[in-house]
């Protein structure tokens, strides 16, 4: 299978960004041809909207998807998934319900080729924080992710500062742990310093600076490129984007920028979120250097 | 698949050995993932006026036929944003033909909003928190029964 074993940030794109367009204006095969036109050479899917008869796909299914990867170039990166520990409307999932599902997610993504997973965590509160019985449900599910070689991952989300105990906490649990199956991915909205006119931002959020990333890194596997405004002059005008990639550049990382793109006039009548993506990948092509 | 939520195509009375049971429609999952059964809060089905509650709707999804209490209590099956669901309602002789007013809402959980946000949303109202990713609560649509 096709794998891209460039040495630094590589480019990729969520699949999410596509959400008004998928099943609509565009099928599975066209967001690999969109992804492919880019340059870009990985993809996320969430498991719950790209996978057919998720979550028990066909073998044929599988087949097909791999048949993408192949055709285009494209290697499996991220596969988003949620671990709903209110699935129940009337009690919350008891850990070792939530390890079997998360387990059944595991193999799901280790089928179709994955190593990362965004693993979305149930939120107790309004500042994200994750349900309290997390570290328990992931040290349950650490034997089978070493032996099918996963990386487990939170998306580190605005409100969510990188310095806060949210973080630290994470951070924590990888030391004491000592695994390399559980570590962040840190979307970029973290970094945003500009919000229009009148758009509601959360109180209690603080940008990161763009160099608050670098002590993350080593325990980072992917990254969400969010972007909010893309201009003609494909610069992004809310984030500082050139100097968040080249601090992770200059400082070794190696993993995949996804774009991703959730700006609700995506779903405005013709809205051509492809053209917004390219305009992306063209600042971050002309940023890495490729 | 249309755009709208209530589907044009499958709009019909349900004849069972010879006799109209009833009236099926379908509605295609407006959100961007896919839910569990369990996930799903549905609210009031209203055609012209006569209301049909949650108990009274049998969901067809990926070909099996589920209550409001299977629904509940299944979170292993899945409904995906790309299949419709068909909703069967009994009601001897059916829908007369011609023009019919159609209302339906429903609404679902997810696991990454605050349980106290989730708790403002009524199915068959407006939604509360809207986000076009999300989709509206309450659908409508004028459709033909011939």
């Amino acid at each position: 299978m096709y794998r891209n074993t460039r040495p630094g940030p590589k480019r990729g794109v969520a699949l999410y960004s596509y959400s008004a367009e998928f099943g609509f204006e565009k099928t599975l095969e066209d967001c690999f041809e969109d992804i492919h036109d880019m340059g870009a050479t990985g993809v996320e899917i969430l498991a719950n909207t790209h996978i057919e008869n998720y979550p028990y796909p066909t073998d044929e299914w599988v087949n097909y998807w791999f048949s993408l990867c192949d055709k285009y170039q494209v290697e499996p990166v991220e596969y988003g998934h949620w671990i709903d520990l209110r699935v129940l409307q009337d009690r919350l999932l008891t850990t070792e319900e939530a390890i079997e599902r998360l387990e059944q997610d595991m193999r799901l993504a280790h089928r179709l080729g994955f190593h990362v997973l965004r693993t979305k965590m149930s939120v107790i509160d309004d500042a994200l924080n994750p349900v309290e019985n997390w570290r328990e449900i992931i040290k349950g599910v650490l034997p089978l992710a070493e032996k099918l070689e996963l990386q487990l991952c939170p998306e580190i989300h605005i409100p969510t500062n990188l310095k806060s105990q949210m973080i630290q906490d994470y951070v924590d649990f990888i030391k004491e742990t000592g695994t390399k199956c559980f570590g962040l991915n840190i979307d970029f909205s973290v970094f945003r310093t500009k919000f229009s006119e009148g758009e509601h931002v959360d109180p209690h959020f603080v940008p990161n600076e763009p160099e608050d990333i670098i002590p993350l890194l080593p325990y980072i596997y992917c990254c969400h490129a969010k972007f909010i405004n893309m201009n003609d002059d494909f610069e992004e005008t809310t984030i500082p984007y050139k100097e968040v990639l080249l601090a992770m550049k200059e400082n070794g990382y190696n993993g995949y920028l996804l774009s991703e793109y959730e700006g609700g006039d995506k779903y405005d009548q013709g809205y051509e979120v492809g053209q917004t993506l390219r305009k992306h990948h063209i600042m971050m092509k002309n940023i890495l250097g490729y | 698949m249309e755009k709208q939520v209530i589907q044009s195509v499958g709009f019909r009375n349900i004849v069972e050995n010879g006799e109209v049971t009833g009236f099926q429609l379908k509605i295609r999952l407006p959100y961007y993932r896919g839910v569990y059964l369990s996930q799903i809060r549905p609210g009031h089905l209203i055609v012209d006026g006569e209301s049909f509650g949650a108990d009274e709707i049998m969901w067809r999804v990926n070909g099996e036929d589920y209550t409001y209490a299977e629904m509940r209590a299944d979170c292993k099956r899945h409904w995906h944003p790309m299949e419709p669901a068909t909703l069967i309602v009994k009601k001897p002789g059916g829908l007369k033909q011609g023009f019919h007013d159609i209302t339906y809402g429903f609404c679902c959980t997810h696991s990454y909003m605050p349980p106290f946000m989730e708790a403002l949303e009524d199915p068959d109202r407006p939604a509360v928190i809207y986000f076009r990713e999300f989709g509206e609560n309450q659908h409508h649509r004028r459709l033909l029964i011939v």
